[in-house]
């Protein structure tokens, strides 16, 4: 046989979307906003949250959105939420990011969760949110979390600018296929 | 090779709806056309188009190993000075290839002879790997063809396989210029199939790369691009803004720096200077140089960027014909002896290969009206059968 023995899409089309539209699998995790917090829950030791804690904080400049002012950053996470990352731009300039909001205990808890700080939007300052500005709930505890939000979140860099591509299919008006 | 009429499909609008073909009659023009269909033998497909595509592949291998080593040669094909390095570390590392559409004149005996290599940013993927393959189980199903026959036609299959097998390393970025429904479901296509492959994958317009501080590119969301499927062409990647971060940006793209050389038409005059007399190619050389010895008769001139037919023009004893205008012509041209399209019932049928990963994986049939194939050209599927 010359073809494809099956085709299947995941993604595209209405036949795919009831496939996508399955409940997404969750696992086991934990919230919390202080290290103190969580000492405070049961069957958690110290050592334990101490230890996620600072594996949370360490990725916390990396994977924490950047911003170019204070105030687009505040814009989006709420007056006084910002702080300056350690990064400065090509022109010697600030770089801002949000304040760490609590952390996500993923490892510790045996499910699939990557442990990983958390923040809060200004809008909705109830919700947990990843750095990756995927929610994961605002339950102080334990709780479970969709898999796919609480995975490891992207580094972030600082955009200085977008558009630098794409002049050529405007000009054009060709596609750019062929 | 035979143009047959066949019924369409009563329910085909549908079928195409559900599995998410949304550019099959583009501003009410018929793009796809299943009232008829193409039928070959197999020793049509395998001996005339599968092996001599595959053979082309590695011919056009050479010129990238000849090309990476003269700067004379990187010249002439209009590649900018500060990418050969670039390209040429690109070929040397390995960088993988994913696909890639050859075009050919073929009309069903004799050696089919190549047109063009489609290296860099082929489209006409989905409809050639998803809605003709389903077109053919529907139409044997139904009653329209007969039960046993065949499609030339795996590219579904090597794809995911082939994305299996590439080394990607994290998220799987895929970006398309915005405003085109053709190019964005292709890209939409190519991301279904990374899925399958189990990489995880961020679809985005291409005009909404960003860059960062350090010189990287960023999606949507600030996250680096560490892998980019682009259906944008190189030459227009390298001369725009951000061209000049791609060298040093760590971003791996998909087709790799070393296909511009490819997609270029000046690369079939050097084939043809490489390998002359080939069978499967058409006699082919620089404009500024001199015509091969003793070749009479029509000539074809074609710009070495051009797209879509434009800036393609025949050159005729008594007339001159051309393709759409555009705004090719400035980076030189190429001048290819004619071989004009064969005609069945007055339609031209130019019969596209598709290869994955190297390999040959399936056919596409573009017709059109005239003898230069342009976007106005409709998909009419094909199958095998005797």
């Amino acid at each position: 046989m010359k073809r494809s023995g099956r085709i299947a899409l995941v993604m595209m089309g209405t036949s795919a979307l009831a496939l996508a539209a399955c409940e997404e699998p969750r696992t086991e995790a934990a919230l919390f906003e202080t290290v103190e917090q969580c000492v405070a829950e049961e069957g958690l030791t110290a050592q334990h949250c101490y230890q996620e804690f600072e594996t949370a904080k360490a990725q916390h400049a990396e994977v924490a959105p950047k911003y170019m002012s204070r105030a687009d950053c505040e814009a989006d996470f709420g007056n006084g939420n910002c702080e300056t990352a350690p990064y400065r731009t090509s022109a010697g300039g600030h770089v801002f990011m949000p304040f760490m909001a609590g952390f996500l205990m993923g490892q510790m808890m045996g499910g699939r969760a990557h442990t990983q700080p958390l923040y809060r939007s200004g809008d909705d300052r109830k919700t947990f949110r990843t750095a990756d500005n995927r929610p994961v709930g605002n339950t102080v505890g334990r709780t479970t979390v969709s898999q796919r939000a609480a995975a490891r979140p992207a580094q972030k860099l600082y955009t200085q600018q977008r558009g630098g591509f794409g002049a050529r299919a405007r000009a054009a008006g060709y596609r750019a296929g062929a | 090779m035979e143009r047959v009429a066949v019924p369409e499909r009563q329910n085909w609008q549908q079928v195409a709806a559900e599995h998410g073909f949304t550019f099959h009659t583009p501003d009410g023009e018929r793009y796809w056309d299943e009232t008829h269909a193409y039928r070959f033998t197999l020793r049509q497909i395998e001996e005339d188009l599968e092996s001599p595509a595959e053979e082309l592949e590695q011919m056009c291998f050479n010129v990238v190993e000849r090309a990476v080593a003269d700067e004379s040669l990187l010249r002439r094909l209009a590649i900018p000075e500060p990418f050969w390095d670039y390209v040429a570390a690109s070929w040397r590392n390995r960088e993988r290839n994913l696909y890639g559409r050859m075009d050919f004149r073929y009309d069903g005996s004799g050696p089919a002879k190549l047109y063009e290599y489609n290296a860099d940013t082929p489209t006409s993927l989905y409809e050639t790997a998803i809605f003709q393959w389903i077109w053919l189980e529907q139409a044997m199903e139904q009653g329209i063809l007969p039960a046993g026959a065949d499609q030339f036609n795996s590219l579904h299959e090597k794809l995911i396989d082939a994305f299996r097998r590439f080394g990607i390393d994290g998220v799987l970025h895929l970006a398309c210029a915005r405003e085109s429904d053709e190019d964005l479901g292709t890209i939409e296509y190519l991301e279904d199939c990374a899925r399958q492959a189990g990489l995880p994958t961020r679809r985005m317009f291409i005009e909404e790369i960003g860059l960062s501080g350090e010189g990287c590119f960023t999606d949507p969301d600030d996250a680096e691009v560490h892998w980019l499927f682009k259906l944008y062409p190189w030459e227009w990647l390298m001369e725009e803004e951000f061209g000049a971060w791609i060298p040093g940006s760590r971003t791996r793209f998909i087709e790799p720096g070393w296909k511009a050389i490819l997609s270029n038409k000046g690369m079939m005059a050097v084939l043809w200077e490489m390998f002359e007399g080939h069978p499967n190619l058409l006699p082919t050389w620089f404009e500024d140089d001199a015509s091969p010895e003793g070749l009479a008769g029509q000539q074809v001139r074609k710009p070495l960027l051009s797209r879509e037919g434009a800036n393609i023009t025949i050159l005729g004893q008594d007339r001159t014909v051309s393709g759409p205008d555009g705004s090719y012509g400035a980076e030189g041209f190429i001048r290819q002896a004619a071989a004009p399209l064969p005609s069945f019932g007055g339609r031209r049928p130019m019969c596209g290969v598709w290869l994955v990963a190297s390999e040959a994986a399936g056919m596409c049939i573009r017709e059109d009206a005239g003898p230069i194939t342009t976007d106005d050209a409709c998909f009419v599927p094909h199958f095998i059968g005797e």
